[in-house]
């Protein structure tokens, strides 16, 4: 259960803007900036939804505690997208219309994001994502939109080098119905085949089964020698339960937000053995993925953790360094705090003291160096991958 | 907040079309369509890919979005036609199913799960969102109340007493030398295009749609419009929707005054309420808030009094 | 060998369906409507089981029995609270009611226990072998445990008097009636017998995958078309029905893509009623 509430932020917030923000004198006192959250609180996402919003919470308290940004302290408004895109559709219209947010921030299926999307860019409002589908950048966003998400190509590339240079040669794929499940197999063929390395199977199955038996049985049949998994936590399990089940001790690599420590913990030890998992990442030497662990309270916080951790910590320093809260300043000033040649920042209040000493800043995030190409998706990152052991994630090693 | 409004009119415009589409083929008919946004996604995706691909004139691919579902609504009732009851429930179901599947898996049709973006709206570019969403109230209205009037015209002809007789009980309209079947297509024909009317109509407004628009979530909400307002009756249709697309959006206001709770807490909350106010509504208006103003004989023999037998028995 | 492995398969699938498929054409066959608050009554009894299991610590069987137990109160109380009034109203508002109810039920669950998936605290075995054909111990103690307790309900009904009046009145509600059956104690044994199965199978299905508000709306589609499938109101229907949906949708995994399972299964559904549209053993028209 989730601790941080929307009222406890808000409580939080409304003593520090009595208390800590007092020295700051006069312009402390502002009305508090608006965030828009919209995010899977029910639903297929529901079990992702709550750990992004804990960890933008965590960001917005931080920032709050430290006397807000521009002087004003930061409120979220809250609104569950249902994982249905018709429902996300009249969640966003209320946060954009009736709650007047610059932004919002945490869709998580892609249809959602497609559907909300045309409604934040007509408004002119900031939209920050999770979604995988490579189709989100190129709608006509006019800038509205970044996504924290690598793209099918950087991800499956990355991932193919990872299956390689773990013995990886035969690679069975077993994936759920979703729009990057094409691009992915794709993408990490075109790595593996110069190599010498080849996909001996590809099954893409149907989300909500209770059993993946046979699916399995049909992706065995091409004798792989890796299994590169690429759904959700549900469904993920289910699948390890039965290949454990089946006797494949094969190794298996799994998308760090299918199987996040706190699902791990839920199952058996000798499921989840010799799982290989992979997240997007920055620089070995950054510090914003251990201050993102350590700010919710995790050892090893999944890909979705990291991803919310940046856009709270994008939302703030855009704000600050814009001095102006509007859609059309985060799209225009969002590059200018996360790219270029400045001072190298890993969380949003060390970003906001180095803006207030008047210099540029570079943010360099927990899911990566947040460096973002004109349609909104990252330009690269280096890769962070978690090897489970006894039922726990241990670093493995960054690539 | 008027603009808000205004874009959930919208809202409830199209739910009260399908709640009259539905009027039709269950309320009138009493033939139970579980399926109805497999038809909503076949106006849809007809009008969508027309215009998109095409660059079919939107009128046109509304058009177009109505007979593709109205046709697709015969096919359905003429393969289930000897089903009654449940057994043609599972079948609706399972046809709005298959079509979400279908569409899911078959990249070439419509990009699969990725959906179709940049459905045109009439004018959107010229007139900015909010009058653009002002403009497509004012066709919503227009169109629901055509539909309205469409729809009563219907109750009161020939064809809608036959219905209702089918409705109440099928043999004795049979005895009476009706072709049953037949009504029974017809009814779901009319109603279907209905259906697709309001799923085209919702894709050039919202410009995006995809597979995932259409789960059974929308079906029971419209379902739910149709018990709320008074099975059978026009007004009621409307007013359902209406309070539906209410229940739906005044919930979002109350959540945040309920202290001590998380925000999952909240969501699940929220949707308690939804269900509460509808279960209260059906329970106290058992037969709507605007129940049929047609006077109904007492048959025996039906199902609804077979439950009330054991009801008066006690 | 193949196509005998998907049987198995099929088969253990089916089972887990058979166990919340008797209890909704249980209602069905009683109370004449098709109740969809059994999806959130299954979520009730993976929950009570966990509860059961997780926090006190009692063994798989207790904890199935506990599910059973809860989900069966649950199922009469909703029923005599929400959904007994309805019914005057007619079947198919009680059924629509029936699914708000089950909204109303799972969100319940969701506010006190959150959305992140949970397990049981139960150890998990490789599967056996059988010249090549595998079949899980998990599975085979779930097809135990379904077959007892449908053994058991058949028994019930066949030789208690409870039993015999339930069948009664699912017969001929007006003669049970003036034989001086009481209606209201048949729907409240009807609704906590069948509930509780709902429980039991969702604890069923929660073994096998991961417990969260979802788990009973994830299988209510499958199971209603079991249902429907055997002949809804007809007890050994559902069984067969279950065991129908489960094989048809292994087997279809030779012609065509697992993500086509879903549509698969509901043509099956079409092509069985085409032929018998009262379903594989149903006699009523309802």
């Amino acid at each position: 259960m989730l601790k941080t509430t929307r009222r406890k932020v808000l409580k939080g917030a409304a003593a520090l803007a009595t208390t800590a923000a007092l020295p700051k004198g006069a312009y402390a006192q502002g009305e508090p900036i608006k965030i828009g959250i919209l995010t899977p609180l029910t639903g297929a996402g529901g079990n992702d939804g709550p750990r992004m919003l804990k960890a933008m919470t965590a960001v917005f308290e931080e920032v709050n505690k430290q006397g807000g940004v521009l002087g004003r302290k930061i409120e979220t408004v809250v609104e569950d997208d249902q994982t249905n895109p018709e429902a996300a559709v009249r969640a966003a219209r209320k946060l954009i219309e009736v709650n007047k947010v610059p932004m919002i921030l945490g869709t998580w299926a892609s249809a959602v994001t497609a559907a909300v999307a045309p409604v934040c860019w007509e408004s002119k409002t900031f939209l920050m994502t999770v979604s995988g589908a490579d189709s989100i950048t190129l709608l006509p966003h006019q800038g509205f939109l970044i996504r924290t998400q690598p793209t099918s190509k950087l991800q499956a590339t990355a991932h193919g080098e990872f299956l390689w240079a773990q013995g990886g040669r035969k690679v069975a794929i077993i994936g759920i119905q979703a729009p990057f499940a094409m691009a992915n197999k794709e993408h990490l063929e075109a790595t593996l085949k110069p190599k010498g390395g080849e996909i001996v199977s590809h099954i893409i199955y149907e989300k909500d089964k209770p059993t993946y038996r046979s699916e399995i049985d049909q992706m065995m049949r091409g004798k792989p020698d890796y299994i590169y998994t690429n759904g959700y936590a549900p469904d993920t399990v289910v699948l390890l339960r039965d290949m454990f089940r089946a006797g494949i001790n094969l190794p298996k690599f799994a998308q760090s937000y299918a199987v996040p420590q706190p699902t791990l913990d839920t199952i058996p030890a000798e499921v989840s053995a010799n799982v290989f998992t992979g997240q997007p990442s920055a620089d070995i030497e950054s510090p914003a993925y251990k201050l993102a662990a350590a700010r919710i309270g995790e050892k090893e916080p999944d890909g979705y953790v990291s991803q919310a951790t940046d856009w709270a910590s994008l939302a703030v320093l855009t704000i600050a360094k814009a001095k102006a809260v509007s859609g059309v300043a985060m799209k225009d000033n969002v590059r200018k705090i996360c790219q270029g040649s400045g001072q190298k920042v890993y969380s949003a209040v060390e970003g906001l003291k180095v803006l207030a000493e008047g210099k540029e800043i570079n943010y360099e995030g927990a899911s990566g160096p947040c460096d973002f190409t004109d349609i909104g998706d990252i330009l690269g990152c280096r890769f962070r991958y978690m090897h489970v052991v006894k039922g726990k994630l241990e670093f493995l090693k960054l690539v | 907040m008027e603009h808000y409004l205004v874009a959930m009119g919208v809202t409830a415009g199209i739910y009260a079309m399908m709640a009259l589409g539905m009027n039709v083929i269950w309320g009138m008919a009493g033939l139970i369509n579980l399926g109805l946004v497999g038809f909503f996604a076949i106006g849809a995706y007809t009008s969508g890919l027309l215009t998109l691909k095409l660059g079919w004139p939107i009128p046109l691919g509304i058009l177009a979005g109505m007979a593709a579902a109205s046709v697709s609504g015969v096919l359905v009732a003429m393969i289930t036609v000897r089903l009654r009851g449940d057994y043609l429930a599972i079948v609706t179901l399972g046809f709005a199913e298959t079509m979400r599947v279908v569409m899911s898996n078959e990249l070439w049709i419509a990009n699969g799960t990725d959906g179709l973006s940049g459905i045109p709206g009439p004018f959107r570019q010229a007139l900015g969102p909010h009058l653009f969403n002002l403009q497509f109230l004012g066709i919503v209205v227009a169109v629901t109340v055509i539909l309205f009037f469409l729809v009563e015209r219907l109750v009161h002809s020939p064809f809608g007493r036959v219905l209702r007789g089918i409705r109440d009980d099928e043999q004795i309209v049979a005895v009476a030398g009706k072709n049953v079947v037949m009504f029974k297509v017809k009814a779901f024909a009319f109603g279907t295009a209905a259906l697709g009317l309001a799923g085209a109509l919702y894709g050039h407004f919202t410009s995006f749609i995809a597979p995932d628009l259409f789960a059974p979530l929308l079906t029971l909400y419209v379902k739910l419009s149709l018990l709320a307002g008074g099975l059978g009756n026009s007004i009621g249709a409307v007013v359902g929707a209406v309070l539906v697309v209410f229940f739906l959006e005044s919930t979002r206001f109350i959540i945040p005054w309920v202290p001590g709770i998380s925000a999952v807490q909240g969501a699940a909350l929220r949707e308690l309420l939804i269900a509460i106010a509808l279960l209260v509504v059906l329970r106290f208006y058992a037969r709507g808030l605007v129940p049929e103003r047609i006077a109904q004989p007492q048959l025996p023999s039906t199902p609804a009094q077979a439950s009330l037998v054991i009801g008066k028995s006690t | 060998m193949e196509v005998l492995q998907l049987i198995v398969n099929g088969l253990m699938a089916g089972t887990i369906l058979a166990v919340p498929a008797i209890g909704l054409t249980a209602i069905f066959a009683v109370l004449r409507f098709t109740n969809f608050a059994l999806a959130s009554h299954m979520t009730i009894g993976a929950f009570a089981g966990f509860v059961a299991n997780v926090t006190f610590g009692l063994p798989a069987v207790a904890s199935l029995a506990f599910a059973f137990l809860i989900a069966g109160l649950v199922g009469v109380i909703s029923d005599e609270l929400v959904l007994k009034p309805f019914r005057r109203s007619g079947f198919i508002t009680t059924a629509i009611g029936s699914i708000a109810l089950t909204i109303a039920l799972e969100n319940l669950v969701r506010f006190i226990f959150g959305n992140q998936l949970r397990g049981y605290d139960l150890p998990i075995q490789r599967d056996w072998s059988f010249s090549g054909i595998r079949v899980s111990p998990q599975q085979v103690e779930n097809f135990v445990v379904a077959v007892i307790v449908m053994a058991m309900l058949f028994a019930f009904l066949a030789f208690t008097r409870t039993g015999k009046s339930m069948r009664a009145v699912a017969d001929n509600p007006m003669l049970a009636a003036i034989k001086g059956i009481n209606a209201n104690v048949v729907a409240r044994l009807v609704s906590f017998v069948a509930m509780g199965l709902a429980g039991l199978g969702g604890m069923l299905i929660g073994l096998d995958t991961t417990i969260d508000p979802l788990i009973g709306f994830k299988t209510i589609l499958q199971i209603f078309a079991a249902a429907v499938v055997g002949g809804l109101g007809s007890i050994p229907g559902a069984v067969v029905g279950a065991l129908v949906v489960g094989v048809g949708e292994e087997l279809s995994l030779l012609v065509l893509s697992p993500a086509y399972r879903t549509a698969v299964g509901f043509i099956a559904i079409l092509i069985v009623l085409t032929f018998r549209p009262r379903g594989i053993l149903g006699q009523r028209a309802y």
